[in-house]
């Protein structure tokens, strides 16, 4: 529905939001801890849309998850993002779905061949792609309509996601074995792609927020030698030739999945200082926010999360029992903390669990040393 | 050292408040003292100087200013305190020209407005020296920004 059929934001709400999200970068003292479940589809669902229409409604996407911040009280940004993007500007098929984001179904890298052919598209021919051009309508919507809630964020995933949107995950998995120099050059490629896109969004707005670290380089995947071979070497490449190419200064790392043995490799990964690390899981369990304080607490702005699973089949009072354990645990995290789910908010999770999220972190988040 | 300055980069000294002549005392400086960064290829350098407010960087060559760039975060040492051995490839594309080490480029603790973040810096691994590159100087500018906004 196009803005005029919202009710207004509220302007006190949204102050207070604002002060309360960026108090992880900046110490500047507030209430409690700020909420960030990652609402992308899921605010299409309090709207009663699906998530193809989200997808394809980018502008009014930006809406329905600015309206949901603030129903749900939690970090004011217009999240609008997929895992696969940078499939379709070099020639995959894209596939619209009803009840999840568009996936690739074609990709452009079929042989070993291939990727030696294969060419990085330059900045300013990323910018007149489809998933800039897609993306940027979203930001663009969010700019003007929602200029308080405005990131500039570009979502990246990490080598191994942009190779696999290139080239089929069961080829990249079996060159992995049989020829692991091909891998290496993919996610090479994969590395300069993110820097010319990072510096897309920053010449376009100024500012550019990297959302990259790794998902499918995970423990159930890989073993930790590939993730540093194929994951953490080229990430940690690409993002420094980012804030080399002044293309700062925000970096998310989002590490998806298991990572129990190559987490510690990622304190050394290049930071700025708008750094945050979230880490899915620690084997099968959620990764404890105490583990997470212990090795990044010092270093960076913590992310702790609670299982997007639990979110999503849950009750309301499993949610708020793990989100309190974790908030407990990382609200004095020296350089900040936030706590969220551990991947986007399920599409069609139950309000009430998201609310009990929520209502964790202003029961036990509260900062009593201000 | 006779440095030319184009009247190009002195228009943008001059808009960045920048003189000219601290600028060419600062290259002295370095030259004299040898604490400076030199390309690992060509023979272009890097001299710093300022103070605890604004750390200013000239980029030259032995008879031309090629940039100045500046930041205005604090750099304190290296992040996580110590130069521990990292997983991946970090040598950069300088040299100190002090001690002959390549320069790494590593996260260093940099301080600004009370907050205290990391950045990434070019590290002499001998000599306790910390650059950065114009780029991240250029990354730094924007987060300066946004604290000056946020803290204010
Ligand atoms: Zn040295």
């Amino acid at each position: 529905m196009p803005a005029k059929d919202y009710a207004p934001i509220d302007q006190n709400w949204l102050e207070e939001a604002g002060s309360l999200w960026t108090t992880p970068w900046v110490d500047k003292p507030s209430e409690r801890v700020i909420v960030d479940p990652i609402i992308l589809s899921h605010a299409a669902s309090l709207f009663r849309k699906n998530a193809g229409y989200f997808y394809q409604n980018p502008d009014e996407a930006i809406r329905m998850v600015c309206h949901a911040c603030e129903l749900y009280d939690v970090t004011p940004v217009g999240h609008y993002l997929y895992a696969d993007y940078w499939g379709q500007d070099y020639g995959a098929e894209i596939k619209v779905q009803t009840n999840s984001p568009p996936g690739i179904t074609n990709r452009p890298i079929k042989t070993a061949e291939d990727v030696d052919n294969f060419e990085v598209l330059e900045t300013e021919d990323l910018v007149k792609g489809p998933t800039l051009t897609t993306h940027y309508k979203a930001l663009d919507t969010c700019k003007e309509e929602f200029p308080h809630m405005f990131a500039p964020i570009t979502q990246l995933g990490g080598t191994m996601e942009v190779a696999t949107n290139w080239a089929a995950i069961e080829d990249v998995f079996m060159w992995m074995i049989t020829e692991p120099e091909v891998v290496d050059k993919l996610c090479k490629k994969a590395g300069d792609h993110m820097v010319n896109a990072c510096k897309a969004t920053s010449d376009r707005y100024g500012a550019n927020v990297m959302i990259t670290g790794s998902v499918i380089a995970s423990g159930d995947l890989m073993d930790t030698e590939q993730i540093k071979r194929f994951s953490f070497q080229p990430v940690s490449r690409a993002v420094r030739k980012v804030l080399n190419a002044g293309a700062g200064p925000g970096v998310y790392y989002h590490l998806c999945g298991n990572h129990t043995d190559d987490y510690q490799m990622w304190k050394n990964a290049p930071m700025s200082p708008f750094t945050i690390v979230q880490i899915g899981y620690d084997g099968q369990n959620i990764f404890p926010t105490t583990k997470l304080v212990e090795a990044f607490g010092d270093r960076c702005t913590c992310f702790g999360t609670v299982d997007t699973k639990l979110v999503d089949r849950g009750t309301p009072a499993q949610v708020y029992e793990q989100a309190k354990e974790q908030v407990i645990a990382g609200k004095d995290s020296p350089r900040g903390f936030i706590l969220g789910t551990a991947c986007e908010c399920p599409t069609n999770a139950p309000p009430v669990n998201v609310r009990a999220l929520v209502k964790a972190a202003k029961d036990h988040g509260k900062y009593e040393k201000f | 050292m006779d440095i030319k300055i184009t009247e190009e980069l002195d228009n943008t000294l001059k808009d960045n408040g920048f003189k000219q002549e601290e600028i060419l005392d600062l290259i002295e400086s370095a030259e004299s003292s040898g604490t400076k960064l030199k390309a690992r290829e060509g023979d272009i350098a890097i001299a710093k100087g300022g103070s605890d407010n604004l750390t200013v960087y000239a980029v030259y060559s032995p008879d031309e200013l090629l940039d100045v760039y500046a930041h205005k975060m604090n750099i304190l040492g290296l992040t996580g305190g110590e130069l521990s051995e990292i997983d991946y490839d970090d040598a950069s594309d300088w040299a100190c020209a002090k001690c002959g080490e390549i320069a790494l480029e590593r996260n260093v603790d940099m301080t600004y407005m009370g907050v205290t973040r990391p950045g990434p810096g070019l590290v002499c691994p001998k000599c306790d020296e910390f650059y950065v590159s114009d780029g991240v100087a250029k990354t730094l500018k924007t987060a300066e920004a946004i604290l000056e906004e946020k803290r204010a």
